[in-house]
């Protein structure tokens, strides 16, 4: 049985989630990550509309499905197409677009005006992608403090960056 | 509030840590958890940030930068030759041995008066000759030793309080009548000379001398 459901809420909920698992799995340098996420909101509001979503699983499992087939879909032709191609060249910086640049810049400023504790584990986890146990060794703390600190940072940076 | 048991998968996702299963089963929760989608882009907000920025933010602050001592002394240094420098040194040990040994020794010593038990004035001799002792009458005069020449002496006499004072530039002084009169047998009297200069300093104090008149037995 069809299950009825508001597709202007679900396009509105589940386009930034598919956008972001494109991105994920394409990279944001591939140009036409957008294009693939359009694809993949028309199939869902056209299999909706179709009645072929019966509600064996939630929505968001349903969309999470057409967006991985999709995915591979789009790889497997590219690599047919690009197959004897040369390399493109180097394609722009993901922090082009300059709201994301500012963005990157403000919590970049944040991120230097914390304590050197909360930096150094930033920077040694998420820069020089040391394991957690890793860090936790490095630094002389427990893997799970390492755990709190990286939590507690980002809380101080929401702060700071809403200053 | 419960913490959803996938967020502590948020950032091995995003460092590309999780595979397989583990990573097929995060990626379908996201889609379902609201909350969590929103922690891991939040996250891989500050992830992207440190990536792209961290040699930036990262980077060693250096460290003040601190005045040298090492340029500071080559640079005076650089102002003689070492002969100059030889020079200046002894001419420097001349001096000191001018100063701290030589000259001390032409220096005279300034005594020191104590005016009280509290109060000590520095300065040359004042000596009183008279009356130091008791007396039989009330005396006529007092009398001390000279201190040079275009010198100032106040003297002061006391019983309880100040009796009488007065200057002069003499080294005796008459008492004149109507102190006489207030001074009486059997009494204690003190008395005490201070020196001037003409230029209005202090320049010596006798101590303060003690006197009782006896009168006549």
């Amino acid at each position: 049985m069809a299950v009825e459901l508001n597709l202007d809420e679900v396009v509105e909920k589940y386009r930034p989630v598919v956008s972001f698992k494109v991105k994920k799995s394409l990279g944001t340098r591939t140009p036409d990550w957008e294009d693939v996420v359009n694809e993949v909101i028309t199939q869902v509001i056209e299999k909706v509309k179709k009645g072929e979503f019966r509600g064996e699983s939630s929505i968001g499992t349903y969309i999470y499905t057409i967006t991985s087939r999709r995915i591979v879909d789009h790889i497997r032709q590219k690599t047919k197409v690009l197959k004897g191609i040369p390399e493109p060249a180097i394609l722009p910086d993901p922090l082009d677009d300059a709201e994301t640049r500012e963005r990157a810049r403000i919590l970049g400023e944040a991120i230097k005006r914390l304590k050197p504790k909360f930096k150094e584990v930033l920077d040694l986890y998420y820069y020089q992608e040391l394991s957690r146990d890793e860090v936790a060794q490095r630094l002389g703390i427990s893997p799970r403090r390492v755990s709190e600190r990286i939590n507690y940072a980002q809380k101080l940076l929401r702060r700071i960056i809403k200053q | 509030m419960n913490k959803c048991k996938f967020e502590g998968q948020i950032d091995n996702y995003l460092l590309n840590k999780l595979e397989g299963g583990d990573k097929d089963r995060f990626e379908e929760h996201y889609f379902n958890c609201q909350s969590c989608f929103q922690k891991m882009e939040e996250r891989n907000e500050l992830i992207a940030a440190i990536k792209t920025r961290g040699a930036w933010i990262f980077k060693e602050e250096p460290a003040p930068v601190r005045k040298s001592f090492v340029p500071t002394f080559e640079k005076v240094y650089s102002y003689f030759s070492p002969r100059q420098w030889a020079t200046v040194g002894i001419s420097a040990a001349i001096f000191l041995v001018a100063v701290f040994g030589i000259l001390p020794q032409f220096k005279k010593s300034t005594p020191q008066f104590y005016l009280s038990e509290n109060e000590v004035v520095r300065g040359e001799s004042l000596s009183l000759i008279s009356p130091v002792i008791d007396v039989r009458a009330v005396p006529s005069f007092f009398e001390w030793r000279q201190l040079g020449q275009d010198v100032d002496y106040k003297i002061y006499v006391y019983n309880e309080k100040l009796l009488w004072t007065t200057s002069t530039k003499e080294t005796k002084i008459d008492v004149p009548e109507d102190v006489k009169q207030l001074m009486v047998a059997g009494h204690k009297y003190s008395w005490q000379v201070r020196a001037f200069s003409a230029k209005g300093n202090l320049i010596a104090v006798s101590s303060r001398v003690q006197f009782q008149i006896k009168g006549d037995e």
